[in-house]
């Protein structure tokens, strides 16, 4: 575990990578993903500093989730493909056009727990930090995203 | 750079103008390049506050910052344009002053004396840590005035490079002799052939 960061520019070197990919993942477009990058780091900048140390990661993914959840409240949102493909590599068979469509059906809350544990491949311990919820109820969004998707994509 | 670091990068300066905006970014900071290789640097409210030979802080610098003006603290190429646009003039021998203000603030008294005398020291000339330590008020304690001088947060543009030992050496430089060697020698044409002497121990 690193030291806690003591300046907002520290925070920011060592996160704004993983927390644009985030982004980029959850709204599927390269415009939107700068909005969010932007919400989540200024909230976390105006809520400074870190809940607890060691956490900052988890606080910064559980910001940018609910900013998108926010954000996806009040527009609805298409995925272009294109962005999904920088975003998404392709898996199982599934053509990122399919992937996109049906990432585009879930609910917002869904559509992060899908993108944060298939795409990103996080464990459930940083599903649950990120949603803010407990890991089994991010279990059970995972699964219902799941599903969302196979029936999308069949 | 791919495409996604170019995209952060592009998010990362409007993120650093909001929170300007915002009033909540005190200091912005960027790692510039010259004639002797990447600078670290920060602006705040008052002017430069730090300028580091190398590509991040030491933690005594980022400490006084910090200590200054807490987190606060973002990268910001823009807030760094002007004070980089003066330091390109300085190296290309079109710049004989800065403009931008230094912000000496966050030292000891005697430090912020020192280097206060420090940047009065015009352009090209040079002066001994006995008379810097003597105009701080202090004319025995030219050790002391070297530690000062050797504490400066804003080399170049306070000129610490222009004040040497007594015996004509160039004494110590936060960024290495070569440096101070060199900036002299951009500063005055009559540098001895073959180079400035060696400090001694």
């Amino acid at each position: 575990m690193s030291a806690a960061p003591r300046t907002f520019g520290e925070l920011l070197e060592r996160h704004e990578r993983e927390i644009f990919a985030y982004a980029l993942r959850l709204t599927g477009s390269r415009h939107d993903a700068d909005d969010l990058y932007q919400e989540t780091f200024l909230a976390a900048f105006r809520a400074w500093p870190p809940p607890r140390r060691g956490n900052e990661r988890a606080w910064l993914y559980r910001i940018a989730t609910n900013k998108a959840i926010d954000g996806a409240r009040s527009r609805r949102r298409a995925v272009s493909v294109e962005d999904l493909r920088l975003a998404a590599p392709e898996r199982d068979g599934v053509t990122l056009l399919d992937l996109s469509r049906a990432i585009e059906v879930l609910p917002e809350g869904q559509r992060a727990a899908f993108v944060l544990r298939a795409v990103e491949g996080r464990p459930y311990r940083e599903v649950a930090a990120a949603l803010g919820c407990s890991e089994e109820a991010a279990r059970t969004r995972v699964a219902d995203a799941m599903k969302k998707v196979r029936a999308q994509v069949r | 750079m791919t495409t996604t670091e170019s995209w952060v990068a592009e998010a990362r300066e409007r993120l650093a103008l909001r929170a300007r905006r915002e009033g909540l970014a005190a200091v912005g900071y960027a790692v510039i390049d010259s004639p002797v290789g990447p600078l670290w640097v920060a602006v705040g409210p008052q002017g430069v506050s730090t300028i580091h030979f190398g590509r991040e802080p030491s933690a005594w610098e980022l400490r006084r910052l910090v200590r200054l003006f807490g987190a606060a603290i973002v990268p910001d190429r823009a807030r760094v344009s002007r004070l980089a646009r003066e330091l390109d003039q300085y190296f290309a021998g079109r710049r004989r002053a800065f403009e931008v203000p230094a912000d000496l603030r966050g030292l000891t008294p005697f430090q912020g004396r020192v280097l206060r005398r420090t940047s009065r020291i015009a352009y090209g000339d040079l002066a001994t840590y006995k008379t810097v330590a003597r105009s701080a008020g202090n004319e025995r304690a030219s050790r002391a005035a070297g530690a000062a001088v050797g504490s400066n947060p804003i080399p170049i543009v306070v000129p610490c490079h222009r004040v040497v030992a007594s015996d004509g050496t160039l004494g110590g430089y936060g960024g290495g002799l070569d440096v101070k060697r060199r900036l002299l020698a951009l500063e005055r044409s009559e540098v001895p052939a073959g180079g400035w002497p060696k400090a001694r121990a």
